[in-house]
């Protein structure tokens, strides 16, 4: 059998299979293993983060409400409701009409006739029964009147104000700085909202970190010996991560479904007003919300171990 | 039959400086060390023992000079490849640096697979076992550190340092902590080990040890190598004077 080479069945499998093996015992058990056993010094490190992922996914939501709003309002505040007098005659109506459509800053005019504007308002949460409590219909007819640019719209309302077919006593919809006022508020939410996280984050990652160092510490002599027989740096490493990336992935679970349950709980509880409230928070948008949280778990555990292994783990 | 030793050597120092700070730990030490040689390291305490088995097993760099190890410049070596260095150098520790939660088997085992992972169960098991057969503990396998007396635990160490069959060993004060006959039997391993063709050293106080042996001795004083005494000769330990 001289030339003839044998080969072992399968050998580049089953040094997969060991390999993988290995990997799985020494890297994925051992930091599970690791992790439940210093379960006293992580549940610090566990409800920070979770605190924190809770507090970003509810913030999360409630910026994204916030955003769909100022979306809605900017749409909104281009919009400008010309009421009309009862008692208007349809062709001084019709005169404005083609006034307004054919001034330069208008993009658009429609008019809306007191039955539309009382069935518009059915639709809208808490208006029914306003308009039930009378027999007459309370809501006037209007001219809607859509500006190309927000700012315009100040000029076109100084233009119809006075004319004798708009009512006088509620000429327009025009609040002057309404919708600036509404940016400088989101804008002041969105910066106290930012800092909080930040805070927060900044407590989360510190005492995770301090949590990873502590574990780094009580196993000095395992990690030692590792280094010393030769395993490589990211063997060492390794189930310090995975270690962080547990307590991330709890703490991002335990949020993520929090949050999932609160906002589908305001969701449920608000049904038709709640989607003025909160337009756009649908349980899918509430769903990948809580997907979101678990994930920025995940790297924030990960993350901060790997911090804490750069600054106190030796080669 | 003894491995006759080779002329080229497995670690080799070479104008080698360590200083911390503006203290020179170490200052132009040239050494070699050749396979199948046991070689005591000795010298007063903070003459810089300790520095120089770091500089080998990579765990420090040198200020100046080259270290070889195995063939590898460990003065020069990247941090992604110290690993390599280590799985060639074999180390053993007075404190034996054992895992008390693993067994005796699983201790040396666990040594074996981390530092390489394409190491199955069943060859771990059996290397292990070869290893604490060859130390002595063939029938303590299954104890764990807490239930083995302080020379039962060193030898698990060395069998940890050895089951790679690393070409180098060193070791820092392993007697340290063992009584004298138990010391004895500690240096008939390593001298066990170097007769399978292993550089071995041995940084000790143990002046007996050393005296009885008459193995290759290097005095260390003050960082400097002040002397490097061949095997088969018997010299005063004048290092014993300044300690």
């Amino acid at each position: 059998m001289a030339g003839v080479v044998v080969k072992g069945r399968f050998p580049r499998r089953r040094l997969i299979q060991v390999v993988a093996a290995n990997l799985v015992r020494y890297l994925f058990q051992g930091a599970a293993r690791n992790w439940a056993r210093n379960i006293g010094s992580t549940a610090p490190a566990l409800i920070s983060m979770t605190l924190l992922l809770l507090m970003s996914g509810l913030i999360g939501l409630t910026g994204f409400t916030l955003h769909n709003l100022e979306q809605i309002e900017a749409s909104q505040a281009s919009l400008l409701h010309i009421y009309l007098r009862d008692d208007a005659a349809q062709e001084d109506v019709a005169a404005l009409w083609k006034r307004l459509a054919a001034d330069p800053r208008v993009a658009g005019v429609v008019y809306v006739s007191k039955d539309d504007a009382l069935s518009r308002a059915k639709s809208i949460p808490g208006l029914p029964e306003l308009a039930g409590s009378t027999e007459s219909n309370p809501f006037p007819a209007s001219l809607d009147v859509q500006a190309k640019s927000i700012d315009d719209v100040a000029g076109i309302d100084a233009l119809v104000r006075d004319e004798s077919v708009v009512d006088p006593v509620q000429p327009t919809s025009y609040d002057r700085g309404a919708y600036q006022r509404l940016q400088a508020v989101l804008f002041g939410i969105a910066v106290a909202g930012l800092a909080f996280l930040g805070l927060l984050g900044f407590v989360a990652i510190t005492v995770t970190m301090n949590s990873i160092k502590a574990a780094i510490h009580a196993r000095r002599d395992e990690i030692t010996i590792m280094q010393l027989v030769g395993a490589p740096r990211w063997m060492v490493r390794g189930p310090f991560v995975i270690e962080g990336a547990i307590t991330g992935a709890l703490a991002g679970t335990v949020a993520g479904l929090i949050t999932f349950a609160l906002a589908s709980a305001a969701i449920a509880l608000g049904s038709g007003s709640f989607t003025q409230f909160a337009p756009g928070v649908t349980a899918a948008v509430v769903a990948v919300a809580a997907g979101i949280v678990l994930l920025t778990g995940l790297s924030l555990g990960s993350g901060s171990s790997l911090m804490t292994l750069r600054r106190h783990m030796e080669s | 039959m003894r491995p006759a030793v080779e002329l080229r050597p497995i670690v080799e120092l070479t104008g080698v400086t360590r200083a911390y700070g503006s203290r020179l730990a170490l200052d132009r030490v040239d050494l070699a060390l050749h396979a199948g040689e046991l070689t005591f390291l000795v010298g007063p305490s903070g003459s810089g023992k300790t520095t120089l088995l770091r500089l080998i097993n990579r765990e420090i760099r040198p200020t100046s000079g080259q270290v070889s190890v195995a063939g590898i410049a460990a003065h020069e070596l990247k941090t992604s490849r110290i690993a390599e260095l280590r799985r060639r150098v074999g180390v053993v520790f007075q404190d034996y640096k054992l895992l008390p939660r693993l067994t005796a088997l699983e201790n040396v085992a666990f040594g074996l697979q981390v530092g390489d992972l394409r190491v199955s169960d069943e060859e771990a098991r059996d290397r292990a076992l070869d290893a604490l057969e060859a130390v002595g503990l063939g029938d303590r396998g299954r104890a764990f550190p807490h239930q083995l007396s302080g020379g039962q635990q060193q030898r698990v160490a060395i069998a940890r340092a050895v089951v790679a069959q690393p070409p180098v060993l060193i070791a820092d004060e392993p007697t340290g902590n063992l009584d004298q006959d138990t010391a004895w039997e500690i240096m008939d391993l390593f001298e066990d080990i170097a007769a399978w063709g292993t550089a071995v050293l041995v940084a000790t106080h143990n002046v007996e040890i050393v005296t009885r042996l008459k193995r290759r001795v290097v005095t260390l004083v003050c960082g400097r190598l002040v002397r490097d005494q061949p095997a088969g000769q018997t010299g005063r330990m004048a290092w014993l004077a300044l300690s």
